[in-house]
């Protein structure tokens, strides 16, 4: 850790990725504050637990001046039981914050009243006091079905503990000038504390949807008890359980956007749901991913037509949909037999789904056709490549598409994210630069082989497509630009502090 | 993506601190075991002058002899009894079965060790004027009673009542029937009787021990291992036998109203036999405390913290505790209800069962009094258990020590007031107790709901 707290500009707020997870948030993180090398930055780490994380996997940029490491589920010094004496307003006092923080109120941000240890706020009153046993059992007994108490309760405990932690963590941030967190959720609660505390302004960024992320987790999450049985089990309904824990994330959500100018997303479908879970609609804005655009367009292949060959970059995983780029595949190789379907991605994350990939591959006896390659540079596969296809499920912004696109590949992709204004355009593109490739739907090999031969069969067309995915990427998603954006914004908060 | 994985599954994890909850149950069996059979054994050892072939100066030196055994013993081995009860409990919990009787070997190693010098150099200095022979027993029958307490709890705390009533009919009818025979060597003969009735007992539990829980080694130490021994359970099982027998012993050595019977062991003529025939008076409400104690309260405990445990709705849950609270008012009810008939029974037929046993009519008051001081120590039982069953370790242990205080400050101020105020030291100090008790085991039940889950 350096120890250099002094003249920090900004600091970062970071939950689970930079520097000791890579992952696309922490290369954007490290080429940010490696592109703005006159910013003095701080970056403040905040994982689950200790062991969960390895070493630093970047090569810290010089104007890092400050890295603190934290942990949230690490319960060492959980306060010893020990009830404090609270005034009889207590019960009432707590059930106020409650219905302040679940409608965001900005008041309910000042960390004095959760660091006030005697106080009703304070981390021993929600453990051990009657008064938080009584609003306990109130709000369980409010809830119209009767989950189990002892789950309902442990939950209660889990879903607010954090709080504290967080609070403890916000009041030793060593001073900074701006407040900058690249996601909601914890970090984005500490870096509302934070910015609160040391009254500075706070800048959020969400590269996906933190709060649509963590629903899923959470649909899936197996350490949430269902204690319903077969006949109570209503398998369209949610457990409550998973209710309360998507409802925290809301929350929190809903707090850091009150607290934060401006709300930066990566495409305007993620602005909508922004604005959707509480985010004031003036103060958001849209900064997209840049890419090195020079670097790639070395990769550009002369005009000609297209090699046949359709590439989907990314993990062999569900989400992703690998099964449905194979049955493009097929559906494809019958009407140009001479068609390749790459696979370019680990198979390591999901061994179950990868194997079952390759089993569909060879029941439909398409082992001419598609290929896994495993993890590949980009250097290396763009320039051999027609078309790429993205069948994602869920997407954010994609920066396989962009790539793809600096190299001139057209894309395929499924209405996800931001693929449909990556492909065709923001409405307000001035002047309109045309398709860079095809939108098709969802889990539907058909449409989707049917645009991939369109694109492979018409030179012309594919011309067109190239050129609008060139033009597009220059105009938009310039990593030069994007660092232009951010060292404008940076400045104007900075000079706006006071 | 950015997002801290979901590592919560172990937090999430509740369920093992509720799982050891059970274990506390078993320490509930506080005393009663020991207790009452040792009254009765002083009992039945005075009923053997009835039949005139014994003289009666030999049986009072034999039943003080005793009597002083088994209140040193008890005393001695009180706060080991229930930690060791504990102990096992847990260790069964845990599945380690085998660790039972190594650990019980060891901890006999530990605690007679000590009091084999204790006993002997007891036997050279405090017995004048006796026989090599009757030190020699004295000294044996120490140490077995030692055994034979740690036996009883135990086994009491494994719920083995059946087994333990056997054993110690079996032990004590070998004890009279010994006695018997061996009269002719006096006081010597009737102890070396006892003695044997103790071995007969000792070796049957033990016996019953091996064949529940075989043991894979001799001996062990494991219990000592850090966070095996519960001090609490200590304190509240050695204050708890010496608040039961402190009054005994004030009125033994005061110069007043005690006297020397054989060697340096004093009895007291005015004292013991009411106190002790009161104590035959409480076999009802002892009977409808266990009953309502170990089937009821029990049942309802079993259910509430199943409720807790596997996922109970709050209703369901508050429905059990209130379960609990019912069973105990009931049980508590019927020992008054019972004793307060035998109470009855004693204003209005005492005299005549004085008469009958040949016993001056002039302890008939202090026998009422007495009788009601024992029905009080009953109700401090019951709530001690309450509070056991519960966890509440350290509240148990403060009770047994006001029991002791009280009853030690109260009989000494109740000597010095003269005789008219006998009886009276003892009876209040276990009112206050009672209260004490009964109020601190009704805030448990009360807020166990809040304690269970908040401050646990």
């Amino acid at each position: 850790m350096t120890d250099q707290r002094t003249d920090i500009d900004i600091t970062l707020l970071l939950e689970g990725t930079y520097p000791y997870i890579r992952g696309g948030v922490s290369s954007w993180v490290h080429g940010l504050i490696g592109g703005l090398p006159h910013f003095r930055f701080a970056c403040i780490f905040l994982g689950s637990r200790r062991e969960d994380y390895g070493g630093i996997c970047y090569e810290l940029p010089t104007n890092i001046v400050y890295l603190g490491t934290h942990h949230l589920f690490d319960y060492a010094d959980k306060p010893p039981i020990k009830p404090p004496r609270l005034s009889g307003e207590a019960k009432g006092l707590m059930s106020d914050l409650h219905i302040a923080l679940r409608s965001g109120a900005p008041g309910t941000l000042d960390i004095r009243d959760y660091l006030d240890d005697a106080g009703p706020f304070g981390e021993r009153a929600f453990l051990y006091s009657e008064a938080a046993w009584q609003y306990i059992t109130e709000q369980y007994e409010a809830a119209a079905a009767e989950p189990s108490f002892v789950d309902y309760f442990w939950s209660v405990r889990n879903l607010h503990t954090p709080l504290w932690v967080l609070a403890r963590i916000a009041a030793q941030l060593p001073p900074s000038r701006l407040f900058f967190s690249p996601s909601t959720g914890y970090a984005g609660l500490l870096a509302a504390f934070a910015a609160r505390h040391q009254s500075r302004p706070l800048i959020l960024m969400e590269h996906g949807i933190y709060t649509k992320e963590r629903r899923i987790d959470l649909m899936k999450a197996e350490w949430i008890r269902d204690s319903r049985n077969i006949i109570q089990r209503d398998p369209t309904e949610v457990s409550y359980l998973r209710e309360l824990w998507v409802h925290l994330f809301e929350v929190i959500g809903r707090l850091t956007y009150q607290a934060a100018d401006p709300i930066i997303s990566l495409f305007d479908a993620a602005r909508t749901q922004q604005i959707r879970d509480g985010a004031p609609a003036e103060r958001t804005r849209i900064i997209p991913n840049g890419i090195d655009i020079e670097r790639l367009s070395s990769l550009r292949r002369p005009a000609g037509p297209p090699p046949p060959v359709i590439c989907l970059l990314g993990r062999v995983v569900p989400i992703k949909d690998i099964k449905t780029f194979i049955r493009t595949a097929q559906i494809l190789c019958d009407a140009l037999p001479e068609a390749q379907a790459w696979i370019a991605g680990p198979e390591d994350e999901d061994p179950e789904y990868s194997a079952e990939c390759h089993e569909l591959v060879n029941v439909l006896g398409l082992g001419e056709h598609v290929r896994f390659l495993g993890f590949r540079y980009l250097e290396e596969i763009l320039p051999k490549v027609g078309l790429l296809v993205l069948s994602s499920i869920s997407e954010g912004l994609p920066l396989m598409v962009i790539e793809g696109f600096a190299a001139g590949l057209p894309v395929i992709a499924t209405d996800v994210g931001a693929c449909p204004e990556l492909i065709n355009g923001r409405p307000d593109e001035m002047p309109a630069l045309g398709a860079a490739g095809r939108v098709v739907g969802l889990a539907d090999p058909e449409a989707m082989a049917r645009a991939c031969l369109e694109l492979l069969i018409d030179p012309e067309m594919y011309a067109d497509a190239s050129q609008a995915a060139i033009s597009r990427v220059e105009r938009y998603y310039d990593r030069r630009q994007m660092l232009d954006t951010f060292n404008t914004l940076f400045r104007e908060r900075l000079g706006s502090d006071g | 993506m950015a997002g801290i994985g979901f590592e919560l599954r172990r937090l999430a994890d509740s369920e093992t601190y509720f799982g050891l909850l059970r274990a506390y149950a078993y320490a509930g069996v506080i005393g009663s075991g020991p207790w009452v059979l040792s009254i009765l054994a002083i009992l039945i050892l005075g009923f053997m002058s009835l039949g005139i072939v014994i003289p009666p100066v030999l049986i009072s030196q034999f039943q003080v002899s005793v009597t002083w055994l088994i209140a040193l013993s008890l005393i001695y081995t009180g706060g080991i009894q229930l930690v060791f009860t504990r102990y096992v409990a847990d260790r069964l919990f845990a599945h380690e079965p085998w660790r039972v009787l190594p650990n019980l070997i060891g901890l006999l190693l530990l605690t007679l060790t000590p009091v084999f010098p204790l006993a002997t150099a007891g036997a050279l200095w405090l017995l004048p004027g006796t026989s090599t022979a009757y030190r020699l027993l004295m000294i044996m029958g120490l140490l077995l009673l030692c055994v034979v307490w740690v036996l009883t709890v135990l086994l009491s705390g494994l719920k083995r009542y059946g087994a333990v009533l056997s054993f110690y009919a079996l032990g004590y009818g070998c004890a009279v029937a010994a006695g018997l025979l061996l009269r002719p060597w006096k006081v010597e003969g009737l102890l070396a009787g006892f003695v044997l009735g103790q071995i007969v007992l000792a070796i049957g539990m033990v016996a019953l021990i091996w064949r529940e829980y075989p043991p894979t080694r001799f001996v062990e130490f494991d219990f000592l291992s850090r966070g095996r021994l519960c001090g609490w359970l200590i304190v509240a099982g050695l204050f708890f036998n010496l608040g039961a027998w402190i009054d005994k012993l004030i009125f033994w050595l005061w110069p007043g109203t005690g006297s020397t019977v054989i060697g340096t062991l004093h009895a007291s003529m005015i004292y013991d036999t009411p106190v002790f025939l009161a104590y035959f008076t409480i076999i009802p409400g002892m009977a409808i405390f266990l009953l309502r104690m170990e089937v009821d309260f029990a049942h309802a405990y079993d259910r509430y913290y199943n409720a807790v445990r596997d996922g109970g709705a709050l209703s369901a849950i508050r429905n059990h505790r209130a379960g609990m609270v019912i069973a105990a008012r009931e049980g508590l009810l019927g020992i008054l209800k019972i004793q307060g008939i035998t109470l009855l029974f004693l204003v209005a037929f005492g005299d005549h069962v004085l008469r009958l046993l040949d016993i001056s009519p002039l302890f008939g008051p202090l026998l009422m009094l007495d009788s009601l001081g024992v029905m009080l120590q009953l109700l401090v039982m019951a709530a001690l258990n309450i509070l056991f069953y519960l966890d509440r370790t350290r509240n148990g242990a403060l009770v047994t020590l006001l029991m002791f205080v009280s009853n030690a400050s109260l009989t000494f101020v109740s000597i010095l007031l003269g005789p008219y105020f006998y009886g009276y030291g003892f009876a209040s100090a276990m009112l206050i107790t009672a209260l004490v008790a009964l109020t601190l085991a009704d805030r448990t039940l009360n807020h166990l709901d809040y304690e269970t889950f908040m401050l646990r």
